[in-house]
């Protein structure tokens, strides 16, 4: 039993990972209507920024976020125009041209990592951040603090952004210039005001999640994003595209299956029964587990 | 021949036919990552069928042609018709399912690879000679169907589907059948390209199947241009082979500037460079300088 | 007109590609290094290359190789097998011997070609099982895995008989399932117990599961057969669970690298670990080497496989100076012939660390260490000589 309930909290913990990034990745998708494939790439080069100023300042922590948050921001508002020349097709997500796009950041952010960060050497973030002793050990399970931290930002970051977008007006604002940007100017919303802050709050996101993700891996290496932007994409594509409690509700079951297929079954065959349990769930419903939201 | 040369041409070839592999679905909007896998599945099972069984290669090479389109017939059977998310998620469950088992069978060499295959003709020489023949055929083949399928009802039949799905079926295109089709010609591609990949270098490794093939040959097809097959035939030879002509200081941000390259096309020209209006364009010119060199001698005679 | 220009443009570009590469000048050796400069490893790739420029510095310090200096030219591979078998076959045509290639997949696509050409080019960072694929053209820098490594690990089990039950993590990469199969096989002869192994699935971000899954075992020992980074990982998950005898942890060689020390930190105090090289050593030769790797890395401590290539460099002079070698391009065939002759059985060749011989290209009295680690440093605990 204690085996299980170990299992679960990891698996917990690694759907907390997924649940982050996805919430990043919808969130994106709903304000600006962009497949980001590689958004893990831009939270790992928040992470690496975090780490460069904590390296610089000897450790302090709010230099540290702010630094991650910021970049993550500007990141995002400077990609922004990329996004926006290569749609095709406002108001439908163009999967094609967006997807091709982040490819080619990504590919540009790995390089650049591992080039010129550490001497591409894996980076390590201070007990301060990471944390040091767990939170909880009895026996096998074994809880920190990043792990509850990261889980309950999860938790509200996707109930915070549903809200926003959905029962206020700067997120109703968001999604109309998303879906429709000559409707929008027409009932006088601000196009170029509300589209940067759509851009500035998924990258005020983004750098949240870096630091998360600081907290509860310790550590981070150029290779890190590429590793989970397919279980990320699919986790979305499963939920339902742009779908936030759907991706809440499925990156939290892959990270509990991945763990119970690494922890009983074998390591080397999670990646594979993941994907093949998500092949099932897709052919069987084609929209999501819980349909999209666009 | 320079052997730089042979590999060069010989690469640039697997290139240009995986490349269009994911160009024929993708003429329905299908982003078919699948053919990774086919690669492997089929290169690893005629490489086991050559040494394992001596089997002649001209029979593995065909065995492997012929499983790469069984297994693409069999998953077109449930995604034929399916959204393109679907399809990619079946892409990347392949290409991980695929790893795992051959990583796990030691029958053909696990995680250490496979070693040794031989030479196809007796000697290294003739070896690349063949090899380079079978691929430069099987260019030309694949080219001639493709283009064929372009320029027939089917070709105009799938690009009404990537423009409009819903239209495009209210107008009794059987997207369903069309999807089989396409997904089936490019898995037989793949599985194809995936023996012929393994005989250039003559072992098999896991670590020559991997998500960066992907991102090679999406690469191509969209600098190049994904709305025409020529974009391909010119993107692969230039993406491929400038990385190599580059100064080393150059060249060791070489992806850095790949990745710049592919923001930029995307950015200026969505398209690629290719688009159809430029190869009408090509072809009006090259047939008007026909006329022109047919008229100037009637002149002449 | 367009055909001819196209003709012209295309002789180029083959003439690029074919003699893109530096040749055998005649008044330097210039030896090609296929590394992998970018990508993942890239960090790796540095310090390998660190190792044979350092080589080829001190050996021009001391006159060059038979009088002319010596040059390392890397060629980044990439870790892409199609770059990589074009370097290769650029070099084929002129080059005396290469170092590489950098990893094995690289060296599965190129030294088939190397092969072919007759030219011997050093693996010096892969197990016997890959290098002897390609024999006579390469030797190997390590000696056969079951024989030596079950000696080590059961030396390593020896030291505490109250270990008897002991579990592995295993990743599933080239050569490093068979390694750990040949732990187990020491192991067993030294009258422990192997548990179910626990693989390590190579994209792995947390490593909880795989913790629990292997302290559900009730091991009393561990041994580490996965990347280094990973290694550090697990150790904090399995010290995060109530791991406390950290000497009853032993870490394979391929991990002995910064990023273990990187994302292990000071919970990686304790564990033991086994390699090849004694960074302990005090020579000066070794003093030298490590004050320039600390002076060019902000000062830490060389790699484990720094090494390699810069006894690969050394041995390339010893074979030239030995054999004779001219670099003459018309001789290029027969010399190469010379070198790979003379390497395959070289005998008590003086690399950095110990003196060693070749039977047959492979390395028959190379010692392997125990060590601790202590803050990023590493005390010896054993030697074992085959």
């Amino acid at each position: 039993m204690q085996v299980l309930i170990a299992q679960i909290i990891n698996g917990l913990s690694l759907g907390s990972i997924y649940v982050l990034l996805v919430t990043g990745f919808n969130i994106l998708l709903l304000v600006a209507m962009i497949i980001h494939f590689t958004y893990p790439q831009v939270v790992v080069f928040s992470m690496y920024i975090t780490w460069v100023v904590l390296e610089l300042t000897g450790n302090s922590v709010p230099l540290g976020i702010a630094a991650g948050v910021a970049s993550a921001v500007v990141l995002n508002l400077v990609s922004a125009p990329l996004f926006q020349k290569v749609m095709t097709k406002r108001g439908e997500v163009d999967i094609n041209s967006t997807m091709v796009l982040s490819m080619g950041i990504g590919m540009i952010i790995t390089d650049v990592l591992s080039h010129t960060f550490n001497k591409g050497l894996p980076i390590a973030f201070p007990e301060a951040l990471a944390g040091g002793a767990p939170l909880i050990q009895a026996g096998l399970i074994s809880v920190s603090t990043g792990q509850v931290w990261s889980l309950g930002v999860g938790i509200v970051a996707v109930s915070g952004f549903f809200l926003l977008l959905y029962r206020t007006r700067p997120g109703r604002a968001f999604r109309a210039i998303a879906e429709d940007p000559n409707g929008a100017r027409l009932v006088g919303i601000p196009i170029l005001r509300t589209g940067l802050a759509s851009y500035a709050f998924s990258g005020i996101l983004g750098g949240v999640i870096a630091i998360l993700l600081a907290m509860v891996l310790g550590s981070a290496s150029p290779g890190l994003g590429e590793q989970v932007a397919h279980k990320v994409l699919a986790v979305s594509i499963i939920a339902g595209l742009g779908n936030l409690a759907g991706g809440l509700v499925v990156g939290l079951l892959l990270g509990v299956l991945e763990a119970i297929v690494q922890g009983y079954i074998s390591g080397t065959w999670s990646n594979a029964i993941a994907f093949l349990v998500m092949l099932v769930v897709i052919l069987v419903r084609p929209k999501g587990l819980f349909g999209t939201k666009l | 021949m320079p052997l730089p040369l042979y590999y060069y041409l010989s690469i640039t070839a697997v290139n240009i036919l995986m490349s269009w592999a994911l160009y024929l679905p993708y003429r329905v909007g299908h982003l078919h990552f699948i053919t990774v896998a086919n690669m492997a599945i089929s290169g690893y099972t005629a490489g086991f069928l050559v040494l394992n069984l001596h089997v002649p290669f001209g029979w593995a090479l065909l065995c492997g042609f012929l499983l790469g389109g069984l297994i693409g017939f069999v998953v077109s059977l449930f995604i034929g018709d399916a959204p393109t998310f679907a399809v990619v998620i079946v892409g990347f469950t392949f290409i991980f399912i695929s790893r795992t088992i051959i990583e796990n069978l030691s029958i053909i060499g696990g995680t250490m690879g496979m070693f040794g295959l031989p030479n196809i003709g007796g000697s290294p020489s003739a070896h690349r000679w063949i090899v380079l023949a079978i691929l430069y055929a099987f260019v030309l083949a694949a080219g001639f169907l493709i283009y064929r399928f372009d320029h027939s009802c089917l070709g105009r039949a799938a690009s009404a589907v990537f423009v409009d799905p819903d239209l495009a079926a209210s107008l009794g295109v059987n997207r369903k059948k069309l999807g089989m089709l396409v997904q089936t010609v490019s898995c037989t591609i793949a599985g194809g390209c995936g023996v012929l990949y393994g005989f250039i270098y003559k072992s098999f490794h896991l670590d020559f199947f991997t998500f960066a093939l992907v991102g090679i040959f999406m690469t191509v097809i969209f600098v190049g241009g994904y709305t025409t097959q020529w974009g391909t035939v010119v993107a692969a030879p230039i993406l491929y082979g400038v990385p190599l002509l580059l100064p080393p200081v150059v060249q060791s941000w070489r992806i850095v500037l790949y990745g710049a390259a592919l923001i930029l096309v995307l950015v200026l020209k969505p398209e690629g460079f290719m688009t159809p209006r430029f190869v009408r364009s090509v072809e009006t010119f090259l047939s008007g300088s026909r006329r022109r060199r047919n008229t100037s001698l009637k002149e002449v005679s | 007109m367009k055909r001819v220009l196209s003709a012209l443009f295309l002789a180029a570009f083959a003439t690029a590609l074919g003699f893109g590469q530096a040749k055998v000048v005649a008044t330097e050796w210039q030896i090609p290094f296929l590394n992998c400069l970018t990508g993942a490893i890239a960090n790796i790739g540095e310090y390998l290359e660190w190792g044979a420029e350092r080589a080829a510095f001190e050996i021009n310090q001391a006159g060059g190789i038979a009088g002319k200096p010596v040059k390392v030219v890397g060629v980044d591979t990439a870790l892409d097998p199609q770059k990589g078998s074009v370097e290769m076959a650029r070099l084929v045509k002129d080059s005396l011997v290469a170092l590489g290639p950098v990893p094995e997949p690289v060296i599965m696509a190129a030294m088939p070609i190397a092969v072919e050409n007759g030219m011997m080019s050093i693996t010096a960072t892969t197990s016997l099982e890959y290098a002897q694929k390609f024999f006579p053209w390469t030797v190997s820098w390590f000696p056969p895995t079951e024989e030596r490594l079950g000696m080590l690990v059961a030396a390593w089990g020896k030291q505490f008989p109250d270990m008897k039950n002991i579990v592995q993590f295993v990743e599933p990469y080239g050569p490093w399932p068979g390694m750990a199969d040949a732990h187990a096989k020491g192991l067993e002869g030294a009258g422990k117990r192997m548990l179910p192994k626990v693989e390590v699935p190579t994209d792995a971000v947390t490593f909880g599961p795989l913790a629990v899954k292997a302290l559900n075992q009730k091991p009393d020992g561990i041994v580490f057969v996965c990347n280094a980074e990973k290694v550090g990982k697990l150790i904090k998950e399995l010290k995060n669970r109530g791991w406390k005898r950290m000497d009853h942890l032993l870490v394979f060689s391929s991990a002995d690298a910064p990023e273990l020390y990187a994302t292990g930190g000071a919970d990686v105090n304790g564990v033991e670990i086994y390699n090849y090289i004694d960074p302990n050593l005090n020579t000066p030769r070794w003093n030298a080497f490590k004050d320039a790797y600390a002076k060019d890395h902000a000062g830490n401590l060389p790699p484990s496989l720094s090494t390699n290539y810069y006894d690969a460099v050394y041995m390339v002079k010893q074979a030239i100076e030995a054999t004779g070698v001219t670099g003459d391009p018309a001789k290029l065939m027969d010399e190469r012939k010379k070198i790979a002759d003379y390497l395959a059985n070289v005998k008590s060749f003086h690399g950095i660390m110990f003196n060693w011989d070749m039977k047959d290209g492979i390395p028959t009295n190379k010692p392997t260490f125990i060590f601790k680690i202590q803050d990023a440093k590493k005390i010896m605990v054993l030697e074992v000589k085959p």
